[in-house]
């Protein structure tokens, strides 16, 4: 596997990773484990900019060349990606409810 | 015959790592049946599936399949792993865990 397919899947893979750590997060929170969501939304920080890191090289490459290059798996990356970024802020956002419920 | 099941979230991208590992078993003679499925369908899917694998997208979900298939094993699929589309070093852990 090469060229976009397997740029798609890099950023599915990482972003899917950081999503699912997001939702780690706030399950964790919910049982009262605070540390622990900490470190789930850390990892999952790591993970979501090495997706990122894809993405936004995906983006120059674009930007250079005169032709543009599209097909459904990088839609459904970058689908991931936007799913994955809105779920963090969901997570900090339950991470503090939670606080507020244990603490 | 072992049975694989794979589950994300549309079984979309699993749909195509399911051909590389379809391919990687043909020509190291295992006989696998794999196949990939929506996490919503994962009851009736995986009834009577030897290892459940779960996409990095879906990973958060472990706890629920395990409650759902408690007597089946359950994993999530490696990060690198998934985003290189390895089937084949899919397929050696896969077998190292079940067997052929």
């Amino acid at each position: 596997m090469e060229g976009l397919e397997l740029t798609a899947f890099q950023i599915i893979s990482a972003v899917g990773t950081a999503r699912s750590c997001y939702i780690e997060a706030i399950q964790s929170s919910k049982n009262g484990d605070f540390a622990g969501a900490e470190r789930l939304i850390i990892e999952g920080d790591t993970a979501f900019n090495s997706g990122h890191t894809v993405h936004a090289a995906l983006l120059q490459k674009e930007a250079q060349a005169s032709e543009l290059v599209l097909n459904l798996l990088i839609v459904h990356a970058e689908d991931q990606l936007m799913s994955a970024e809105g779920f963090k802020i969901i997570a900090l956002e339950f991470i503090d409810l939670y606080k507020k419920i244990f603490i | 015959m072992k049975k694989i099941v794979l589950l994300c979230a549309a079984g979309m991208s699993t749909g195509m790592l399911v051909k590389k590992m379809q391919t990687a078993a043909h020509e190291k003679n295992y006989e696998y049946d794999i196949s990939a499925h929506p996490i919503s369908e994962a009851k009736q899917a995986a009834a009577d599936a030897d290892i459940i694998l779960l996409g990095p997208q879906v990973r958060f979900s472990l706890g629920k399949v395990k409650e759902l298939c408690p007597e089946i094993l359950v994993e999530s699929i490696d990060m690198q792993i998934y985003g290189c589309m390895d089937g084949e070093k899919l397929l050696d852990n896969i077998k190292e865990k079940i067997g052929v």
